[in-house]
């Protein structure tokens, strides 16, 4: 039972009216909560684990440890003037910060978030969010081109190479784990993971993806990384060579959408992971939709933790890693998978 | 016997000095006059000839290593200077004078010989006014190209202010970026104002892709009239602060030794001992506090972002800061050595100054390792710096590459060992190299160079912990005016962190100095940027850029 069907069963209002005011109030729901994680990250969160890394402590001065920066930021950066560029090209400058934000909470519709918070079921759900998640990569080429900005054009560019090279071993890794679950459906993904693998003692361990196919988990997680655009990826944004790549020229309100975009692509990246290979909300004792948001986080951590500690590759060699590397070891744990879950009896 | 005497060059005799007379044998007739300058002899040579000149003494004498051109007038000409030295050893100095008209001054460049002449006499260009024949490129350096008159020539009027306002600048944006034609390269201005270029510095690049095809520095942003400011202060007193404006980035106890040292020379002053090891000792806190900004920034180049490696070489910064706030007062600007020795002694209680110091020597060697973890042995890292921007040891004399950038191209360098001032020659410590000539060795090298000066600080500690009580002369006497003889001229350069820091003083017998020219080690660096970044990706020109370590303040002066 999907939420919206939950919701229109709780007010009790049937046919079109109650799915239509079940979606509605559905949708709000999770876009809260993911804007919610966002606008904690982007303003704080982000800054404190960077801090942490770096052996610094970051914003402390408004609210207990800096958390009233939440609410300072969001009014400082709304309230500053949208400054548009002569010669832009628009609509298409306009158009790319609400693709680049929608396409990212898009995606979140059809990951189950545990507690019965989920706003669709299809049976194409890992697809849909791979379809919808790419959307992001127009949006990026939209963003560079249409600046008038020879930084913003690299920028543009450099996303798109890079997504091509990242999006085809991040799918085929996710279709190894499909080959697994035998279905594209997020709900069935998730319960073909809740079996016990194995017991030791007390400690029951969970047929976890990440666990039975850590190969795929680790390749997963390397090409998310690029697809999120942190480092050692953040090539299209590459501060200290393109300036800001597809970002230099928006101020404002459409800076804020760019940069809530990438926030919930990086949340995106995480519910994938924590869906498809850590067993979705499965956890004891604690509600499922905290062990999701625990999972995500953790996801989010990790990204932070390597854009403090890692390098940037260059253009070049990002290209090479992934279609000389990902992409051959992705089609490798494709057919090795395939293989295993073949020959071996269930 | 004939055997030894081919691995020397031509006028240079077995222990390693000049011999000027057969140096004048080689150039024969070129040789017009010969000025008798301290540590040196200038040659004089007509103004056309200056190519056949340096390239003799290049090919046959080994005057490998062009240090600085100097240009200035005189009532009754200009004159070029161009300070040769050999990098194999730079106390072999040799001045070749070039003597223009008035009303003419035209002569022939030496960019044809050295590379590295070509900024220096864009700059003579630019702020005297002597043109140059046959250079390949004779504009404006510091100044803008809409510039009346040249600043440091007897007629300018320097009561009549100059605004030269954007508009009037060419604005790179209107000149046509797209070459008609087959020709599909991208004109992109890469600053004044953008992430990575360290200060204010304009790079003008074409790109092929993300290939660069050619780079053009385009500096000046920062030119505050240094040279100037320092011929209009007296020797004494006046002079002193300047330096540590020009690399500000907390060198600045080795940039004002430049002077010192070329200050003491000049007027044949004596500095004691004492105030040398407490000298020698500032220096290298200096460096190893430069050094770890050049790194920091370097990984910050590489890694994006502000990171664990910058943050965590600020925090050692920090604490040399704060050494060095004890001893001068300063943090920064520490205007600490006077002519003859230093300000003042070490602070009260010195057993907490020497504990102070033992305590970050001590400790230091393990963030020199937590650095090496993350720079040296890691594998990402590795594919990014090594093997991009090549400098050859070749390409590097040829730009006058001096300091950490010609040590990673294994040219062994130091003007601390090769030239010894100072305390160095007492201790024990060596001359970092590697031969990797590119943008890792360079960052390798500054890193190695921190553990030798710890060893260095370390040894000066020692020193100054033994030292009697009563024999603590920290300045010799120096009168309170102090007039140099007149037409008295030197060149003398330190290690600076850079490199080789010069200065050029020309004395007229008053308290000022009547040239006074400064060789930035930055500014000749910057030059080479050019070769080792042609035909790579941005990504590799940002960390040429970094590896350089550039500070504008000194490039611009």
């Amino acid at each position: 039972m999907t939420l919206p069907d939950t919701i229109s069963d709780l007010l009790g209002i049937g046919g079109i009216a109650g799915d239509l005011v079940g979606a509605l109030l559905g949708a709000v729901l999770v876009g809260s909560i993911i804007l919610a994680q966002a606008a904690v990250a982007g303003p704080w969160a982000k800054r404190k684990i960077t801090a942490a890394f770096t052996d610094r402590i970051a914003i402390d001065k408004i609210g207990p440890m800096g958390l009233g920066y939440i609410i300072v930021d969001s009014v400082r950066l709304l309230s500053k003037e949208l400054i548009i560029p002569e010669g832009v090209d628009r609509p298409a400058y306009d158009i790319a910060p609400v693709l680049l934000a929608g396409s990212a909470l898009l995606g979140f519709a059809v990951i189950p978030m545990g507690s019965g918070i989920q706003l669709a079921d299809p049976e194409v759900g890992l697809i849909y969010v791979f379809a919808v998640a790419s959307l992001a990569s127009v949006a990026l080429v939209m963003a560079g081109y249409s600046s008038n900005n020879k930084y913003s054009f690299l920028g543009g560019l450099r996303a798109v190479a890079q997504n091509l090279a990242y999006e085809i071993p991040l799918i085929l890794t996710g279709i190894s784990v499909v080959i697994f679950a035998g279905s594209l459906q997020m709900s069935e993904i998730v319960a073909a993971q809740s079996q016990t693998l194995v017991e030791l003692g007390p400690i029951a361990i969970p047929a976890w993806y990440a666990i039975l196919n850590p190969f795929a988990f680790v390749l997963f997680l390397a090409a998310n990384l690029a697809e999120v655009g942190r480092n050692p990826f953040d090539l299209p944004e590459a501060g200290q060579e393109i300036v800001a790549g597809f970002q230099t020229e928006y101020s404002s309100v459409y800076f804020v959408l760019l940069y809530l975009g990438e926030f919930v692509h990086i949340f995106l990246g995480g519910a994938l992971i924590a869906t498809i290979f850590l067993g979705g909300p499965a956890g004891p004792i604690l509600p499922g939709i905290v062990w999701f948001l625990i999972k995500i986080w953790g996801v989010f951590l990790l990204t932070q933790w390597f854009r403090s500690a890692v390098p940037r590759v260059r253009i070049d060699q990002m290209i090479e890693i992934g279609w000389k590397g990902l992409l051959v070891l992705a089609f490798a744990n494709l057919f090795l998978t395939a293989i295993i879950v073949g020959v071996l009896p269930t | 016997m004939s055997l030894e005497q081919r691995d020397l060059d031509y006028g240079e005799r077995p222990e390693g000095e000049l011999d000027f007379d057969e140096l004048a044998d080689l150039l024969g007739d070129h040789v017009l006059d010969r000025e008798q300058h301290v540590h040196t002899e200038g040659f004089v040579v007509r103004a056309d000839e200056v190519a056949t000149v340096l390239s003799k003494l290049k090919r046959r004498a080994g005057f490998d290593h062009m240090s600085c051109v100097t240009a200035q007038e005189y009532q009754d000409r200009y004159e070029s200077i161009y300070h040769l030295k050999k990098y194999k050893d730079p106390t072999q100095e040799l001045s070749i004078v070039v003597p223009t008209p008035s009303d003419n001054p035209t002569s022939q460049s030496g960019s044809g010989v050295y590379e590295t002449a070509n900024w220096h006499e864009r700059e003579a260009y630019d702020l005297v006014g002597i043109e140059y024949d046959e250079h390949p490129d004779l504009r404006r350096i510091l100044l803008p190209d809409t510039w009346q008159g040249h600043p440091l020539s007897r007629d300018y009027n320097q009561e009549k202010p100059q605004i030269v306002s954007l508009k009037q600048n060419p604005n790179p944006m209107q000149t046509k970026t797209r070459e008609s034609g087959d020709s599909d390269t991208m004109f992109l201005n890469i600053g004044p104002h953008h992430p990575a270029t360290h200060g204010v510095l304009h790079l003008k690049t074409v790109l092929d892709g993300e290939q660069v095809v050619d780079v053009d520095p385009d500096i000046g942003y920062l030119h505050r009239c240094e040279e100037q400011m320092c011929q209009q202060s007296t020797y004494r007193h006046q002079i002193m602060p300047y330096p540590d404006r020009w690399d500000y980035l907390s060198s600045g106890i080795l940039n004002e030794w430049a002077y010192a040292r070329t200050a003491e020379e000049l007027a044949d002053i004596d500095v004691p001992e004492y105030a040398q090891v407490i000298r020698t000792m500032g220096a290298e806190l200096c460096r190893i506090a430069s050094h770890l900004l050049a790194v920091g920034t370097f990984g910050l180049d590489i890694y994006g972002d502000f990171t664990a490696l910058f943050m965590y070489t600020i925090t050692d910064r920090e604490r040399i800061e704060n050494i060095l706030e004890d001893l001068t007062g300063q943090r920064l600007m520490f205007n600490y050595l006077r002519l003859g020795g230093v300000a003042w002694d070490l602070p009260e209680p010195r057993e907490d100054f020497f504990q102070k110091i033992r305590n970050f020597t001590a400790e230091f060697p393990e963030s020199l390792q937590e650095y090496h973890n993350m720079l040296s042995s890691n594998e990402i890292f590795h594919m990014r710096v090594q093997d991009t921007g090549i400098l050859p040891p070749e390409e590097a004399k040829q730009y006058g590459c001096t300091g950490p950038v010609a040590r990673g191209s294994g040219i062994d360098y130091d003007l601390r060992r090769d030239d010894p001032y100072g305390y160095y020659d007492e201790l024990d410590w060596n001359v970092i190299t590697d031969d990797g000539c590119d943008n890792y060795s360079r960052a390798y090298v500054r890193l190695e160079e921190m553990r030798e000066s710890i060893r260095i600080i370390d040894q000066c500690v020692d020193v100054l912990e033994e030292w009697p009580e009563d024999d603590r002369e920290i300045q010799s006497n120096v009168p309170r005016t102090l007039k140099p003889d007149p037409d008295t001229e030197i060149y003398r350069a330190v290690e600076g962190a850079k490199g080789e820091l010069g200065i050029y003083i020309r004395s007229d017998g008053t308290a000022k100095p009547a040239r006074f020219k400064i060789r930035s080690p930055a500014f000749c660096n910057l030059q080479s940027l050019e070769v080792m970044s042609e035909g790579e990706y941005i990504p590799d020109l940002i960390a040429s850029l970094g590896s350089l370590d550039v500070v504008l303040g000194e490039v611009d002066r």
